[in-house]
């Protein structure tokens, strides 16, 4: 047996979150009925042009600059030639020679970085379903514009592939490129994966694997893959470079083509598009919606706030939480508590308001006197959470919303002892029963406390405060 | 070119299907005509950038707006061959 | 009516209400039905009379198109069996035009297959014959239009000029053919053959009427993305020359040998004649001229054979029953596509194919380039250059059928133009001893149209061969 090391690179094709198809104006609406969404220009009428999107472009440079490309200021799309029924001109305008992007690199979650090759524009084919004896064309998906981004052969293993397609998918979908939804083919994958014997430095011979359907079908068609390989190898079999389709149900692959079917694309430049020339301006406004990549994100927000890895996953995910998260951090500095709130009462109540958090209209500043007074004991979980709910939509002063609803928690040992002395005094059968061991008791007084305080008792001293009461009575 | 192996190669890239004798007849003629165009073979052009295009303007955008296009029942009703909204072609072999 | 008249004077009748659209629409519908039974002009004409709502200087004159450009509702076939059933779905950019300006669509006109060939006689429904000699061809690949516009059939027409497609017919046909500068007018809605090369211009029988049609035609679509934002100036106000300083430069390459005797010495008249209306004259030279076919037809090519890719068999058109999709495409296209047709996609397919694509397709658009270089360098000191339309006059039907090769040479003197992207004019000068038209050719700088229309109306203005009518059965 020898030890072989695995080379992968992947080929990803991603849908660009835009409201009309890359060459023509037809929507990118999913699930419509087949061919509703078609016009003349994407089904290939004769004498119709493409025109292209400019928000295409747009979307297209802020994914190069979020995986640190080198982006080319003048471009200019291809033709690529082949003859097949989802694609109505038999060419697909793509980019060849001239790509947006070359050049970049996306980091790893434990610091590995894989190089990107390049990051390509190019339209979408549309939707064959094979029937006994006959095929169907959709062209609804034709024209959708697609991202293609190509990393070199840097992954190392099914894992590490796994975790690419994650941190990718994350990064699109944080910078609004791409909502990465495989389920709705807007985001997919082939793989080329070839072995070595340790220590060589020539490649291997490479297979193509295609038709994955989800991140982990990708790990898992990479093993399986790993395992042909290895076996064939340790054989003393020669691997073929061939393209092979996933089976999910069998987990398994099978010959699709091999290179000797290989295609002559004839790609050459596209006449009927002009050059696009992308200026300082464009990507100064892309850079705007990039910002902060989430791994650096993840790394500021573990040594800078502290925050658990499940606080930090949520963040992640909501850039605009998670920039609220920090405005409050600004005004009261007690990262802990300030999460607690934010992803606690804060989200549990704009759910309850079947709201999304775009709406909310406390400032940064009023919430963190929630957190912050509660903290100090000013105001319990109750009157705090009550506070928080009037002043959600309104944006109301917290400082104000405790004086008019008299919120202010009751935290004098006085006041609240004649609170505590009435509680007993009327419960004669809930003391009996606590000086009996019954624990639940003390729950019920301490109930009466509240309730007579209408809920701004401060619990820890009540409670305190009630233990003493009932201990100096003891009979 | 124009041997009979090349015509055949070019025939099956343009999926147009030909005879012995077109292969024969359509060989000759190309060969003619490349004989005619080699003769930019003899033409100097060391540093000249090749012409992809006239491109009188650059940056020609089109705003990403959806709109229904008015076609869309005249584009199924040209298919030669159609089923429930779809076209409907043969066996992919 | 008169046939002798030009199409905006038909246009002012009707203005000033001497004549009404409708007697004007069935004067020219009884005529072409009588004349085209044998001259095959037209693919299909309208028979019905419907007036467009619309004003312009030619409104309510009808209009012939080219079966290669869109006319919603209506078949658009491109002259070829692979489309002899297509409907087309939209109106082309021209088109919309139009009928915005309220012309009326006479009709759509014969071709050569895809606009690829120089005689019409590459055409499924058979050649349109010359109609000075019917046993000649009418050129191509606009020859419906040209011969349609020369027997007077129609006022004006539409044609489009890959390499020479618009001027070649008319100089056979004897009539004013203009292809504007690449980007002047929108191909939307053009059937692509070369899509870079590819321009749409007017057919007329004199430059007063082809300024009117380009005051229509031209302007800038969004739709077509190489389509330019210039402003269009009122090109009627270009029609004299009066007060202008013109210098003509003639290209000594283009006086070879090869070229006809008689059209020389006709040329060598328009020459002296605007020698005599104070226009100086220049010698330049064009040195990479040479060349112009050979890289003409490697990227006419290329791109044609994958412009008609899209003609399959899955979304219209023909489709040829088979047994798999291989055998669709291959039977469809080949029962679709006439020979030279196809011997087109194979020169284009074999250009861009692997191992061949630097040799050829690259080498011709480097060629393009300097062959563009040649003539920025020239009009640096000339404002437009004078040449001859074609080598020869309109040779007989079936003469160049067998030699490709030749026939493709007969477009060496309009080539160079559409790889330039700049504008050209083709003005009848004279006539052979059989009778045949002759005609010259004056090339512009890019989006100076203006100056041809100037240099074309001093011509127009001192000689009367545009005036001529071939005299018909």
């Amino acid at each position: 047996m020898n030890d072989f090391e695995t080379i992968i690179g992947l080929e990803v094709h991603a849908q660009l979150s835009t409201e009309s198809k890359i060459f023509c104006s037809c929507s990118t609406e999913f699930n419509s009925p087949p061919n509703t969404n078609i016009c003349p220009v994407c089904c290939g009428y004769p004498g119709v042009l493409p025109v292209f999107n400019q928000k295409v472009l747009e979307l297209a440079v802020r994914v190069s600059i979020a995986l640190g490309c080198r982006i080319n200021r003048t471009i200019y799309f291809e033709r690529k030639n082949y003859f097949y029924p989802d694609l109505p001109k038999n060419y697909q305008i793509s980019q060849y020679k001239m790509p947006l992007g070359q050049g970049g690199h996306l980091a790893l979650p434990e610091g590995r970085e894989i190089r990107i090759n390049r990051v390509h524009m190019e339209e979408d084919a549309g939707k064959l379903i094979h029937k006994e004896g006959y095929s169907l064309v959709d062209f609804n998906r034709t024209g959708m514009p697609l991202l293609e981004i190509v990393s070199e052969p840097d992954i190392k293993s099914p894992q590490e592939a796994f975790e690419y397609l994650n941190q990718l998918k994350l990064i699109l979908k944080y910078i609004g490129a791409s909502d990465c939804d495989m389920e709705k083919g807007s985001l997919r994958c082939d793989a080329n994966i070839s072995l070595r014997p340790a220590g060589q430095t020539e490649f291997g011979t490479k297979v193509e694997l295609k038709n994955m359907n989800t991140f982990r079908g990708v790990r898992a068609a990479l093993e399986y893959e790993v395992k042909r390989q290895t076996a064939a190898l340790n054989r003393g079999e020669a691997i073929i470079q061939e393209t092979r389709l996933w089976d999910s149900q069998k987990m398994a692959s099978a010959i699709m083509r091999t290179k000797e079917e290989a295609h002559d694309y004839r790609y050459f430049p596209e006449p009927d598009l002009v050059d696009f020339f992308i200026s300082d301006e464009c990507i100064d406004k892309e850079k705007s919606f990039v910002g902060e990549m989430p791994l650096e994100k993840q790394k500021r927000f573990r040594s800078d706030y502290g925050l658990t890895e499940k606080d930090i996953d949520v963040y992640l995910l909501n850039p605009r939480l998670a920039l609220f998260f920090e405005e409050v951090v600004r005004y009261y500095s007690n990262p802990r508590e300030v999460s607690n709130w934010v992803l606690g009462p804060l989200l549990e109540q704009v759910n309850a308001l079947k709201s999304n958090f775009e709406t909310v209209k406390i400032s940064a500043a009023n919430f963190s006197k929630v957190v912050k007074y509660f903290h100090e004991g000013k105001l319990n979980n109750l009157t705090a959470k009550k506070a928080l709910a009037l002043s959600i939509e309104t944006n109301e002063d917290i400082d104000e919303i405790i004086l008019s609803q008299n919120l202010a928690q009751v935290s004098s040992q006085e006041e609240l002892a004649v609170f505590v002395k009435e509680s007993i005094e009327q419960n004669p059968k809930a003391v009996t029963e606590y000086y009996q061991g019954k624990k639940e008791s003390l729950q019920f007084l301490m109930g009466q406390v509240m309730k007579k305080t209408r809920g701004k008792a401060n619990p820890k001293i009540a409670k305190e405060l009630l233990e003493e009461v009932l201990k100096n009575n003891r009979p | 070119m124009a041997d009979t192996k090349n015509v055949e190669y070019v025939a099956r890239l343009a999926k147009i299907e030909i005879t012995d004798d077109e292969k024969e007849s359509l060989g000759g003629q190309l060969t003619k005509i490349i004989k005619y165009i080699d003769k930019l073979k003899t033409l100097n052009t060391d540093g000249i950038e090749p012409m992809r295009g006239l491109h009188p303007e650059t940056n020609a955008f089109r705003e990403d707006k959806a709109i229904l296009s008015s076609c869309r029942k005249a584009i199924i009703e040209n298919s030669p061959s159609s089923q429930d909204g779809y076209f409907k072609v043969p066996n992919i072999i | 009516m008169n046939i002798d008249k030009e199409a905006r004077q038909i246009a002012e009748n009707i203005y000033s209400k001497k004549t009404s659209k409708e007697e004007v629409f069935r004067f020219f519908h009884s005529r072409a039905k009588k004349v085209d039974s044998y001259l095959k002009s037209f693919v299909e004409m309208y028979d019905n009379f419907t007036p467009v709502n619309g004003d312009s200087s030619l409104g309510g004159l009808p209009i012939a198109i080219k079966d290669n450009i869109c006319i919603e509702g209506k078949r658009i076939t491109c002259a070829s069996k692979i489309l002899s059933t297509h409907v087309s779905a939209y109106d082309s950019e021209v088109v919309r035009r139009l009928k915005k300006a309220g012309l009326i669509i006479f009709g759509t006109t014969n071709m050569d297959e895809f606009a690829f060939g120089s005689s019409t006689e590459n055409s499924c429904y058979g050649p349109t014959r010359n109609p000075w000699d019917t046993s000649r061809v009418a050129g191509g690949s606009s020859g419906g239009s040209a011969a349609a516009v020369a027997a007077r059939l129609v006022p004006f027409a539409l044609g489009s000029d890959t390499g020479g497609s618009i001027r070649q017919p008319c100089a056979f046909c004897g009539v004013v053919g203009f292809k504007p500068t690449y980007g002047r007018v929108s191909r939307y809605g053009l059937v692509a053959f070369g899509s870079s090369l590819d321009q749409i211009g007017p057919i007329t029988t004199s430059i007063a009427d082809s300024a009117h049609l380009l005051n229509i035609i031209c302007g800038f679509d969004r739709r077509d993305s190489t389509s330019v934002k210039k402003d269009v100036p009122d090109f009627t106000k270009s029609l004299s020359s009066e007060g202008k300083k013109f210098t003509i430069g003639i290209p000594q390459e283009y006086f070879g040998a090869g070229l006809n005797e008689e059209i020389r010495a006709a040329i060598e008249k328009v020459i002296s004649l605007y020698k005599k209306n104070n226009i100086k004259i220049a010698e330049v030279s064009l040195p990479h001229t040479e060349y112009a076919v050979a890289a003409y037809y490697i990227i006419a090519s290329s791109e044609a054979s994958s412009n008609l890719q899209r003609f399959d068999g899955i979304k219209y058109g023909l489709r040829e029953p088979s047994r798999n999709l291989e055998e669709l495409y291959c039977r469809t296209r080949k029962i679709g596509f006439g020979d030279e047709v196809k011997r087109r996609i194979f020169l284009g397919t074999y250009s861009l194919s692997s191992g061949y694509y630097e040799a050829y397709y690259i080498k011709a658009l480097k060629a393009r380039r300097l062959i563009r270089n040649d003539f920025n360098e020239v009009f640096k000191s000339v404002d437009a250059i004078l040449t001859p339309t074609t080598p020869t006059p309109a040779f007989k039907i079936g003469e160049k059928k067998d030699d490709p090769l030749s026939m493709y040479l007969s477009d060496i003197y309009t080539i160079s133009v559409n790889l330039a992207g700049i504008p050209a004019v083709s003005l009848p000068c004279g006539f052979t001893k059989s009778n045949l038209p002759i005609s010259f050719q004056l090339i512009g700088k890019e989006f100076d149209e203006e100056t041809l229309l100037s240099l074309g109306s001093t011509y127009q203005s001192c000689t009367d061969f545009h005036k001529k009518v071939p005299p018909l059965r």
